[in-house]
C-alpha cells in the first residue's frame, strides 16, 4: 500500500470498526495505520451506525418480555441514589470453574457436582465456599435447606439456601440471576427470624458477575440467628440498605 | 431512567435480538445496555444526535462487546483501550446525526447499498448471510457497507457545514 492509499484504507477500516465487522488481521492493520497516520478513531462513524440502527429498526421494533421490562424498572428505581457515595459492604463470592458453566447446567445439577468440584481446589488455610458448603452438609445436623422461589420478574432464577443454626453458617447456591453492575445496584439477602427480631436481618450484599452461573454466596448474617423462617433476596442500591422496603424481591426461600 | 426504559426498551431489545437471535442471554444484554446508557447519559448532547441515535450507538457497542466476551466475535486486544473511550466530543463534531438528515443522506446512496444496509441493520443478517441472499461476494458486501458508512459521514458533514 502506498502512502496515498493509507488514509483511504484507514477510513474503510474505521468504518469496519464502527460496524463491528473487523477481522483480527484488520484490527491489527487499523492499529498500525492509526499509529502511522497519527490518526484517532472518528466517532462520527459510530454515530452514523447508531443512527442507522434506529432508522432501520423503527418500523420493526419488537416488544420486550414483560419480565425484562419489570426487572429494568426495578434496576432503575434502586439505582436512582447510586451516585450517593456509600461504602460497599463486605462481600465474598465464588463462581464455579468455567468448565461447569453451561446454560444447560441448572443449579441442581451443579450442586450435585459439588463433591467433584471440591477436589479441583487446592487446600488453603481458609476453605473455599464450595468446600465450606460441602463440609457444612456433611457435619451439621438440622440444616435449613430450602429451594428459592423466584418472583415474576426473575423467571429464570433458581437456587437453594443452606443454613445451620448450630454453626451460624450458611450458603446460597444461585443460578440464573441477571448479572448486576455493583455501581448501579446490588443484591442483598434478608433473613426472617421472628424469634430473634421482628424486622428481617441483613444477610449481606452480593453481586452476580457476568456469565457466571451458578454461584455460591456465603451468608453474612449481621446478627446471630435462632430459628430462621425465610431467606429473601432483594435488589437494593449499591452497598445495600440497613432496612429494606422489600420493594423488589428477587427470590424467596421459606420454611 | 424509567421513562428511558419505556421509550427505548423496544429499540434496545430489538438490537439485542438482532445480535443474539433467540438466545435467552438477550435479557442480560438489555440490562447491560441500559446500565451503560445511564452511565453515559451525561455525555449525551441533543445538538449532536437524536436520542435514538445515542441509544442505538450504545446498544450496538455493548452487543458487539457481549459477543466478543463470549468468543463469538474476534477480541481485539489492541483496540481494547479505544473501546473504553468516551462518546464523541460534541464541541469538535463536524456533523449532526439527526433522523431527517440521515434519511436524506441515505436517499443519495445507490439502491443496492441501501439494500445491504437494510439487510444488515433491519434484518440483522451477518455478512455471509447477506452474501448468500444477494449473490454478492463476501468481500464486496463488507466493502460496500463500509464505504456506505464513510459516504454518509461525508454527506452529513457537508449538510452540517452548509446549515451552520
Amino acid at each position: 500500500m502506498n502512502a496515498s492509499e493509507s488514509p483511504i484504507r484507514h477510513e474503510e477500516l474505521s468504518a469496519g470498526r464502527a460496524l463491528g465487522d473487523l477481522s483480527h488481521e484488520e484490527a491489527r492493520e487499523l492499529f498500525l495505520l492509526e499509529n502511522d497516520l497519527a490518526a484517532s478513531h472518528d466517532f462520527a462513524l459510530d454515530l452514523i451506525v447508531g443512527g442507522l440502527s434506529a432508522h432501520f429498526l423503527k418500523d420493526v421494533l419488537e416488544t420486550p418480555p414483560a419480565a425484562v421490562i419489570s426487572r429494568l424498572h426495578q434496576y432503575a428505581t434502586v439505582s436512582e441514589g447510586a451516585l450517593a457515595s456509600r461504602p460497599l459492604a463486605r462481600e465474598k463470592i465464588i463462581t464455579f470453574p468455567s468448565f461447569l458453566r453451561s446454560p444447560l447446567l441448572g443449579w441442581a445439577a451443579a450442586a450435585a457436582l459439588l463433591i467433584f468440584t471440591v477436589s479441583q481446589f487446592q487446600s488453603t488455610a481458609e476453605p473455599s465456599p464450595i468446600q465450606a458448603l460441602s463440609a457444612l452438609r456433611q457435619e451439621a445436623t438440622g440444616l435449613f435447606e430450602r429451594p428459592f422461589q423466584a418472583t415474576a420478574a426473575y423467571p429464570k432464577s433458581s437456587g437453594q439456601v443452606t443454613w445451620s443454626d448450630a454453626k451460624q453458617q450458611g450458603y446460597m447456591t444461585l443460578s440464573g440471576l441477571p448479572p448486576n453492575d455493583p455501581a448501579i445496584a446490588q443484591y442483598q439477602l434478608w433473613i426472617v427470624d421472628p424469634k430473634r427480631d421482628e424486622a428481617p436481618i441483613d444477610g449481606g450484599v452480593f453481586n452476580i458477575p457476568a456469565a457466571s452461573s451458578p454461584v455460591i454466596v456465603p451468608i453474612v448474617a449481621k446478627l446471630a440467628l435462632s430459628h430462621p423462617q425465610a431467606f429473601v433476596i432483594t435488589l437494593e442500591q449499591p452497598g445495600g440498605v440497613v432496612k429494606s422496603k422489600q420493594e423488589f424481591v428477587v427470590a424467596l426461600a421459606k420454611n | 431512567m424509567n421513562a428511558c426504559i419505556d421509550r427505548y426498551g423496544a429499540l434496545v431489545w430489538t438490537i439485542a435480538r438482532r445480535f443474539l437471535k433467540q438466545s435467552p442471554e438477550a435479557e442480560d444484554l438489555v440490562q447491560e445496555v441500559f446500565t451503560e446508557i445511564w452511565k453515559k447519559a451525561a455525555s449525551f448532547d441533543p445538538d449532536l444526535a437524536a436520542e435514538a441515535t445515542f441509544i442505538g450507538l450504545i446498544a450496538r457497542r455493548r452487543s458487539i462487546d457481549f459477543l466478543r466476551r463470549q468468543g463469538r466475535l474476534p477480541a481485539f486486544e489492541e483496540l481494547a483501550a479505544a473501546e473504553a473511550l468516551p462518546l464523541p466530543n460534541t464541541k469538535n463534531s463536524s456533523l449532526r446525526a439527526d433522523p431527517e438528515a440521515m434519511k436524506s443522506s441515505l436517499a443519495l446512496l445507490p439502491e443496492d447499498t441501501r439494500r445491504l444496509f437494510q439487510l444488515f441493520f433491519e434484518n440483522g443478517y451477518t455478512h455471509p448471510e447477506i452474501a448468500a441472499q444477494t449473490g454478492l461476494p463476501l468481500g464486496t458486501v463488507k466493502t460496500r457497507l463500509r464505504r456506505g458508512i464513510v459516504f454518509l459521514r461525508d454527506q452529513l458533514s457537508r449538510t452540517h457545514s452548509l446549515s451552520s
